[in-house]
């Protein structure tokens, strides 16, 4: 039961991420009527955006205490969302735009090409932008400094990387179980709580330890330390040693407090937090900015009838271009917050990208492709198949989603809450 | 008496919208038959349930005494029903004959094997389908076109070819989608001629949708009435002329429009 | 006027039966492969023989993706999927074949009966695929073009996924005796199917490309193609004139399968292992672009093209990082300026005669 509400929640924070790219191959269908291949190579331009951007600061900063100033995250967002934005638009202008009249066919093609192009020029390893420490070696009796290894390079190069932790990934809803003064067992690595302490069958607990520590030049700080504790289910009288990792000594945890704290059955991290509450607002934003506004209302007249639109007096490029710009914007959001749930992030041109890509826009179609309704409920009802299925029979989750898209269009050919398009004869 | 073409109370309706209703257009042998109407009256529609682009919701298609309704496209056309299209449906790639000759495809038999082997058979199918179309081009003065991309042809030359294809089909009635459709008065004449040639030729039953009242009362010897999906009048040219409602319901939807005018003095 | 059946009856038989046009191809394929086969070797090194395998089997891989993308239309994107297909099932029968007839794989004594392996398994590897492209075809008739396109794509991701959870490959003659079937079915999952013996040499590809090309071109110039053709070009008007779209569509789709499925049957048996990753989007990608490239449509153009894209990384062996980079431009800069490819819908041969249309119903010889 617990693993069911935890892949719930995790279904939560995935299925957002799949609606927000989801949305940008909706809206670009919607005016366009064709299929934007290269949205998911946006998307994972803006990742890798995020990523270079981040370590560059990071290494410019370069703080010993490895805290993450909040405004290296705006940062980082913002560089993402604009590389993204300015990308999307250079794609519609100069590779869609000069073929809106062509065949749809030349258009799809087009758009692989596109994606190719990004995908590949992406895997390039290019000038480094960030380096680690300076190498030096004595040769022949002589120093030698060398340049430190590459740390982020633009074009990204054709390895993996690993985001840095920009947000500690703190789980909210955590309880604290009781809180005193902590002593340090006879043996290293045990403590000893001034309570009694009760622990249940099948929960994870930890300590928070504040205590000061000595810097070198003699002076004190007060650290807080968590530390896991290994104890078996019961109740324990005061005195009673518990083993806890990593292991302190005594001395160490001398007139240090601790705050005992029991891991929720379900765990809900600030993560998954914010990547929902940030999709969320985010699809909110933009159904006010179709519904509400005189460009939302000109995006709609266009995917209404494109010709008639430009005769009612609608910039009909101008809202295309804003159209795509915008789905860049919010692919570039899901890229910001999608490493920082999963921070391994795979070279430009690797095939995960390419299926994350297919499956954001499986969402679309399944949600009905053009309506931005149906793409949010697309995005959380193809995380959904894929995390469950997953955990019935993880080898195959891949499969669960195309079957799934397979049999919709077959019973919905224009999907779960799409309209009916007849072609006129 | 039987008929040729015996559509009896089609009708269909797009979510809500009556788009044609209690439709009936009975068409003997060897007619020519208007089918008129104001703008959004429900002809185009009309063509779309009999040819089984749509299929009627209430009503039957009989072609020749076969029941059609509920068959798909490519088997009405096998029945021997083809048509014309409002906006030119060519395939635009092919050459004027590629577009002729797939119009006698439903006539052959098309086995893979002996596509592949080039038998005896499938050559000499392939030969007569060249010849008819060839025979075809000529009636319609479109033969020195034949290698030509159907794209690349004047529109008026399309609008014929689009006819020499559906003839290619071998049809028993022909249904024409406003084929006078943005030609000049000496192309609607020479067409007006070729639709009449074509009748008395291949003694078929045509069924036409026209918005230029001077060809259909020229050239119809029966004409149905439609508007808002419904029918308003039948009968002979004169008769549906002096029929107070066709007036009106030209007249009330389109004011002044094109065709009232036409109306009045044709 | 006459019907199509009276002019049909006025031909007569003597006319129409014409053996150059029935035979000669035929005759023409196999010089061609013998002359690949034996002509080769005193021009080039093994290295670039491979290469010719190499460019054989993506050409076979091309033509046949060009009667579904290219002549009807339809935007196929799994056909990586049908060669996968071909190709392991094609490997299968050979590599496990050997192990029940022969009890060792690959044994030089026992060479012309793999090669008959090799054969049977190249046709039951074809057929399989065909059988998956009849499944693929299905949906076809209800969705168009962009729809089509993903399902396609998610075929091949499929076939992927299920070729990687394959079980592991048996190697031992006496426990493949003992359980063929299941043992059939070990393709080694996402490692790879190894030890398939090399038994496609030029001679065969060459036979197979030949006959490929001369095939498809008898399809696009017959009525069956001018059936395919139209739906390409107007589905509506084609239906409306007779044309029976479900039976056209799924026709393209397992031609095209069943010819996808030789060329990887073919392709796993020229030394390279074949692995799921055959099956994914990448490779179907690098089809399509040489159907692209050469125009969507044209059997010489799909030839040229695949020939022009097997050579080029090995003529810009120093730019791999860009030779992607710059395929992807191709296909960019080839829309814009020249969308339907080297020779859009026309021929080579079509080119010399101006700018005059194919040559129509001339039971054609290519």
């Amino acid at each position: 039961m617990d693993e069911f509400f935890q892949i719930l929640i995790a279904t939560v924070a995935v299925g957002s991420l799949y609606a927000l790219i989801a949305l940008g191959y909706t809206l670009v269908y919607g005016v366009l009527k064709f299929i934007n291949f290269a949205h998911s190579d946006v998307f994972v331009l803006g990742a890798w955006t995020s990523f270079t951007v981040s370590v560059v600061v990071l290494n410019k900063i370069a703080d010993p205490s490895g805290v993450t100033p909040w405004w290296v995250v705006v940062v980082a967002f913002l560089s993402a969302v604009t590389v993204c934005g300015v990308v999307g638009y250079c794609i519609e202008r100069f590779a869609y735009r000069p073929l809106r009249k062509a065949p749809r066919l030349n258009v799809l093609i087009t758009a692989i090409g596109v994606s190719l192009l990004l995908q590949n020029v992406g895997q390039i390893t290019g000038p480094a932008v960030a380096r680690g420490p300076e190498k030096t070696s004595i040769k022949d009796g002589q120093t030698v400094t060398q340049a430190g290894d590459p740390l982020a390079t633009v074009p990204f190069g054709a390895s993996p990387k690993s985001m840095p932790k920009l947000i500690e990934n703190v789980v909210l809803n955590e309880s604290v179980m009781q809180s005193g003064n902590l002593a340090g067992g006879a043996m290293r690595g045990t403590v000893v709580f001034d309570k009694p302490v009760t622990f249940s069958e099948g929960r994870q607990y930890r300590l928070d330890v504040t205590r000061t520590v000595a810097n070198a030049d003699g002076t004190t700080r007060v650290v807080v330390e968590k530390l896991n504790l290994d104890a078996e289910p019961g109740t324990f009288e005061p005195g009673t040693e518990i083993r806890t990792t990593p292991r302190r000594t005594a001395a160490e945890l001398q007139g240090s407090t601790y705050e005992l704290i029991r891991s929720p059955r379900v765990p809900i991290g600030l993560i998954e937090v914010i990547i929902v509450v940030v999709s969320l607002s985010l699809m909110v934003g933009l159904q006010l900015l179709i519904f509400r506004t005189k460009l939302g209302s000109a995006m709609r007249a266009l995917s209404h009838n494109i010709e008639t639109a430009a005769l009612m007096g609608v910039n009909t490029n101008f809202v295309i271009s804003f159209t795509f710009v915008l789905g860049a914007v919010l692919a570039a959001s899901a890229a910001f917050l999608y490493p920082m749930k999963y921070p391994g992030l795979n070279q430009t041109a690797h095939g995960i990208w390419v299926l994350l890509g297919l499956k954001a826009f499986v969402a679309a179609v399944v949600g009905g492709i053009g309506n931005v309704r149906g793409a949010v409920l697309g995005g959380f009802l193809i995380a959904a198949i894929e995390l469950f299925g997953g955990w019935a029979y993880a080898p195959l989750k891949d499969v669960y989603v195309f079957a799934l898209l397979i049999a919709v269009l077959l019973y919905r050919p224009n999907g779960l809450l799409g309209r009916a398009v007849t072609e006129k004869v | 008496m039987s008929f040729l073409l015996d559509a009896q109370g089609i009708g269909i309706t797009f979510g809500g919208l009556k788009a044609v209703q209690d439709l009936t257009v009975q068409l003997p042998a060897g007619v020519l038959y208007g089918l008129i109407g104001p703008n959004g009256a429900g002809k185009t529609t009309a063509f779309n349930l009999i040819t089984g682009v749509y299929t009627p919701q209430t009503g039957s298609v009989k072609l020749a005494g076969q029941t059609i309704n509920g068959l798909r496209p490519h088997q009405i056309a096998k029945a021997g029903l083809s048509r014309t299209f409002q906006n030119i449906r060519l395939f635009g790639e092919l050459s004027v004959l590629e577009n002729v000759m797939l119009g006698s495809h439903v006539r052959g038999t098309h086995r893979l094997l002996a596509t592949l082997l080039r038998t005896p058979g499938f050559v000499a199918q392939e030969e007569a389908m060249k010849r008819r179309a060839m025979e075809l081009l000529a009636i319609f003065d479109l033969a020195r076109m034949a290698d030509e991309q159907a794209k690349n042809l004047p529109y008026g030359d399309q609008r014929r070819l689009e006819i020499c294809r559906a003839l290619a089909t071998e049809p028993k009635v022909l249904l024409l989608d406003e084929p006078a459709a943005g030609m000049n008065p000496s192309e609607k004449k020479s067409l007006s001629n070729t639709i009449r040639e074509i009748r008395d030729r291949f003694g078929l039953a045509v069924l036409l949708i026209e918005h230029d009242m001077g060809l259909v009362m020229e050239i119809c010897e029966q004409i149905t009435v439609l508007d808002h999906g419904q029918v308003i009048s039948v009968g002979t040219p004169k008769q549906v002329q002096a029929d107070p409602k066709v007036i009106e319901a030209y007249l009330g939807v389109e004011g002044s429009g094109e065709p009232s005018g036409e109306v009045s003095h044709a | 006027m006459k019907t199509l059946a009276q002019h049909i009856s006025e031909i007569s038989p003597a006319r129409a039966f014409r053996p150059v046009a029935v035979f000669v191809p035929w005759v023409v394929c196999v010089l061609l492969a013998l002359a690949v086969h034996f002509v080769s070797p005193l021009l080039v090194n093994e290295y670039w023989e491979s290469v010719l395998q190499r460019m054989g089997v993506f050409i076979v891989a091309a033509v046949s993706l060009n009667i579904v993308n290219g002549f009807t239309g339809q935007f196929s994107m799994g056909h990586a999927g049908f060669m996968a297909i071909g190709g392991y099932i094609g490997a299968g029968v050979t590599y496990y074949g050997s192990l029940i007839l022969h009890g060792s794989v690959g044994d030089p004594n026992f060479a012309v009966q793999g090669t008959l392996l090799m054969l049977a398994g190249l046709v039951a590897g074809a057929c399989t695929a065909a059988g998956a492209g009849y499944l693929v075809g299905l949906p076809s008739l209800r969705l168009r073009g962009d729809y089509l396109a993903i399902v396609t794509l998610g075929f091949g991701e499929i076939i992927r996924v299920l070729l990687e959870l394959t079980p592991k490959q048996v190697s031992d003659a006496a426990a493949v005796k003992a359980s063929p079937i299941v043992s059939f079915f070990g393709f080694n999952g996402a490692t790879g199917f190894a030890g398939t013996p090399a038994y496609a040499n030029l001679f065969w590809i060459w036979l197979f490309v030949a006959i490929t090309c001369v095939i498809a071109y008898r399809m696009k110039t017959s009525s069956s193609g001018r059936a395919f053709l139209s739906i390409r070009e107007d589905e509506i008007a084609a239906r409306a004139m007779g044309v029976d779209l479900t039976k056209y569509k799924v026709r393209a789709f397992v031609l095209a399968a069943f010819f996808g499925g030789v060329a990887g049957a073919l392709y796993s048996h020229t030394g390279v292992n074949p692995s799921p990753t055959d099956a994914g989007f990448q490779r179907s990608f690098d089809i399509i672009i040489m159907v692209v490239l050469g125009g969507l449509g044209s059997v010489s153009g799909s030839v040229l093209a695949a020939m022009i894209l097997v050579l080029m990384p090995e003529l810009l062996r120093d730019l791999q990082q860009y030779r992607l980079v710059l395929y992807a431009l191709l296909l960019i800069v080839m829309m814009l300026v020249r969308p339907k490819g080297l020779f859009g819908v026309k021929e080579i041969w079509d080119l010399s005669r101006g700018d005059r249309k194919q040559p129509v119903g001339k039971g054609g010889t290519p």
